[in-house]
């Protein structure tokens, strides 16, 4: 639809950020000169405007690259992602993990710390692994690392004991955001917890006991659709907690 | 049988004007599991899609190294028609639609963006009252949308038909049954272009441009509510989103499942 037909977009030039687009939409009308920065994610170049191809909210980051932010429940694997993936196949030089995108990554066995070919790291199918995704190039396997630049581990790797959940990826986005949102405070107060936030949707949640992290897990996958606007986070968590013990 | 009158008074059989739609509904996100679902109403047809994927390929012989595949699967309830029917998801007409519907939904996905994958669409029919083909478009193009899958542009479908000397916009199974011409038209009104047109019957060239026109004008508008519906949509997810991370600004209100 072009802008403007309907009155609800400026017909000028001026950027519809922190708008609502649907696919087709023309976003921004680009300028005779100058540069526009666009994302890996939603928008494309066509004509003379820059047009969404995905519904969701116009962004834009501090480098001033545009980008669309859906909420869409599949992840597309993108470089510098934060992932939790599963570890489903163990091969002799990689690990094949699952990371709930269209295709399986490669985990190589010495993209981790202290790994040589001797020294094997001592993880099985089955086991969760928090990585970064180091390659997404449309035409490979997503390649992942548990590195950081340095060659140190920084917080990725094996996921030892705990509980997996999935969720949206825009709920796992949130959860990252700075300062988190107020459920993870809440929930902090009443329960010591470890968390790990994968940008595919998965998250892995520890606490002192299995029962308690399956219980923290609940009420933080709850709080996306059942915390309502502006509601009392200290209160839900408790609710929450507490509906997972009389269950169990 | 005796010769019925489609058009009395500038009337259709079902009240309407001859240009004028049917009642419109569009519910997006109507399935848990699937990655992207919709349900598109017209007057009586109503119509469920979900879409799948982008995942691995299922037949490795299929696999497309420069962009994605598009495997569509359309159905028919045995409870959607007049007469309990049961029909398979084999028979010729359902090929045949599965084959249309694909074909427009690759005009439109950016396939490209997603090589070496494979994206499955699933249309049910759940009531079918004339316009089905047009309704599975507009509920695939929904679910495709809902799914987070690019696109070009939205495509909106409607149907034009001629009856008595009159170009009638979204025929009902009444007037599809009086075996007059029918043009499906498939359309995307950012770009302006026409994906898909199909013809049954003939038609003077005068009459068959007529028609044509009144279709896209009808896809037009189609377009619109289900831009509108989309917009929604995100907005009220987008609202959800923002009110659980805690931020607690605005309070609209957000209506949750």
């Amino acid at each position: 639809m072009p802008p403007g037909a309907d009155g609800a977009e400026p017909a000028g030039a001026a950027a519809l950020v922190g708008r609502v687009a649907a696919p087709g939409d023309e976003v921004l009308l680009l300028p005779p000169g100058g540069r526009v920065a666009i994302g890996s994610s939603g928008l494309r170049p066509s004509g003379g405007a820059i047009v969404a191809t995905k519904s969701g909210v116009v962004r834009r980051t501090r480098g001033g690259q545009l980008w669309i932010e859906g909420r869409q429940k599949r992840y597309i694997p993108a470089e510098g992602d934060c992932v939790v993936g599963v570890v489903v196949d163990r091969m002799s030089e990689h690990f094949t993990v699952d990371i709930a995108g269209p295709f399986k990554a490669v985990l190589p066995m010495l993209s981790f710390e202290n790994a040589t070919k001797r020294n094997r790291p001592a993880i099985y199918e089955g086991d969760a692994v928090f990585a970064r995704v180091a390659q997404a190039h449309p035409d490979m396997d997503p390649v992942l690392t548990c590195v950081d630049g340095q060659g140190r581990a920084s917080n990725y790797g094996h996921l030892k004991g705990g509980h997996t959940f999935e969720c949206s990826c825009a709920w796992a986005r949130a959860l990252l955001e700075q300062p988190p949102p107020a459920v993870v405070a809440a929930l902090g107060a009443e329960v010591p917890f470890e968390m790990a936030v994968g940008l595919n949707g998965r998250v892995w949640i520890d606490a002192p006991s299995a029962a308690l992290a399956v219980r923290a897990a609940g009420a933080l996958r709850a709080a996306e659709e059942e915390l309502g606007p502006g509601g009392d986070a200290g209160a839900f968590v408790k609710r929450a907690l507490a509906g997972g013990g009389a269950g169990g | 049988m005796g010769r019925r009158e489609y058009v009395s008074d500038g009337l259709r059989l079902d009240g309407r004007r001859p240009k004028e739609l049917r009642n419109m509904r569009a519910q997006i996100g109507v399935l848990q599991s699937a990655d992207g679902s919709a349900m598109f109403q017209m007057g009586n047809t109503q119509v469920l899609a979900s879409v799948f994927g982008p995942r691995e390929v299922e037949q490795r012989s299929q696999l497309q190294h420069d962009r994605a595949i598009v495997k569509c699967e359309y159905a028919m309830a045995a409870f959607s028609t007049g007469e309990r029917r049961r029909r398979g998801k084999t028979d010729r007409r359902s090929t045949e639609l599965s084959l249309v519907i694909r074909n427009t939904l690759e005009q439109t996905i950016q396939l490209e963006e997603y090589a070496r994958s494979q994206i499955d669409v699933y249309v049910q029919v759940l009531q079918a009252d004339g316009g089905t083909r047009c309704a599975c478009i507009n509920a695939a193009m929904l679910a495709l949308a809902d799914a987070g899958i690019k696109l070009r542009d939205v495509i909106a479908s409607c149907a034009a038909g001629y009856l008595q000397g009159t170009p009638l916009l979204d025929l009902n199974h009444e007037e599809d049954r009086a075996g007059g011409p029918d043009i499906s038209v498939a359309y995307q009104p950012g770009l302006g272009k026409i994906v898909a047109l199909q013809m049954d019957g003939r038609l003077p060239t005068e009459a068959f441009d007529e028609c044509v026109q009144l279709a896209i004008e009808g896809c037009k508008a189609m377009a619109g509510v289900m831009r509108k519906e989309l917009l929604r949509h995100t907005r009220a997810l987008m609202a959800a989103g923002e009110d659980a991370g805690g931020g607690g600004g605005g309070g609209g209100g957000a209506a949750l499942r």
